[in-house]
């Protein structure tokens, strides 16, 4: 045990700062296409790859996930981003919607 | 409906009599049925949801709007250019893709009219005369955009149906 009394030194109080993850400034979003019986599969395909640019290997792939597992997470985006593909999407009448990525 | 050209400024189909005016038809009844509410979400994750979901809903009214423009365009005389009993229609690219759109509107569009039948080939034929309508616009437009992507893939070479 140490006789002299060593000064108390007072912690300076830290300000936490809160460090804002990217995400929460700008949230995500994930396009999601859904499946219904009636889009034809090439028609899907072909808007997928007219709207993101895709070759045909992954359009295909999007739209046999929408056909087989009833969905399929398109792209992840901003808000205003994501909010166009939706309006496109569905200009070409596929149903797709926005949400919330975390 | 026979590709006949294909270039960079568009495409050439040869329709023969009943194609053209099946095809017409179609353009002529455009939109068949009225604004449907879409939604933008499926959650209620998003608290900008509601406000999103107007603007697409008049996002797509205008788009409707567009198309309607669009179609009466494509029905212009010299779209359907008769040559011996057949009809030449030619579409830009643009045009292609817009009369897509327009005929899939046609069929998604008769669908919902039809209840959004999970089967759409049904084992009890339509019950109605209403039904047959919605299941015959239903499939013309198919087969007309089947028509159409075979040539956008290139299945459909010049000259073959």
């Amino acid at each position: 045990m140490p006789s002299v009394l060593e000064p108390i030194a007072i912690p300076k109080r830290t300000v936490k700062r809160e460090t804002r993850s990217k995400d929460r400034l700008a949230p995500t979003y994930y396009v999601i296409c859904w499946n219904d019986p009636v889009n034809l599969m090439v028609y899907v395909t072909h808007v997928f790859m007219k709207l993101f640019g895709w070759e045909r290997q992954k359009a295909e792939k999007h739209m046999l996930e929408v056909h087989e597992k009833g969905k399929s997470v398109l792209v992840r985006e901003g808000a205003e981003k994501a909010e166009f593909y939706v309006h496109q999407l569905q200009h070409y009448k596929l149903q797709a919607t926005m949400e919330p990525a975390e | 409906m026979k590709l006949v050209r294909h270039n960079k400024a568009g495409r050439a189909y040869l329709l023969n009599e009943n194609e053209a005016a099946s095809l017409r038809s179609l353009l002529q009844q455009f939109p068949i049925t009225a604004n449907v509410p879409a939604q933008i979400s499926k959650t209620d994750a998003d608290p900008e949801a509601m406000e999103r979901e107007k603007l697409l809903n008049e996002s797509l009214a205008e788009h409707r709007k567009e198309l309607k423009k669009q179609a009466t365009n494509l029905l212009a005389a010299k779209k359907f250019k008769e040559v011996q009993k057949s009809y030449l229609l030619t579409l830009t690219p643009e045009e292609h893709e817009i009369l897509l759109q327009i005929l899939n509107e046609i069929r998604v569009g008769s669908w919902r009219v039809l209840g959004e039948p999970e089967d759409l080939e049904p084992e009890v034929p339509p019950q109605s005369e209403r039904e047959w309508v919605f299941y015959n616009l239903m499939e013309l437009a198919g087969y007309f955009e089947a028509s159409l992507l075979r040539a956008l893939d290139g299945d459909l070479q010049p000259g073959h149906e």
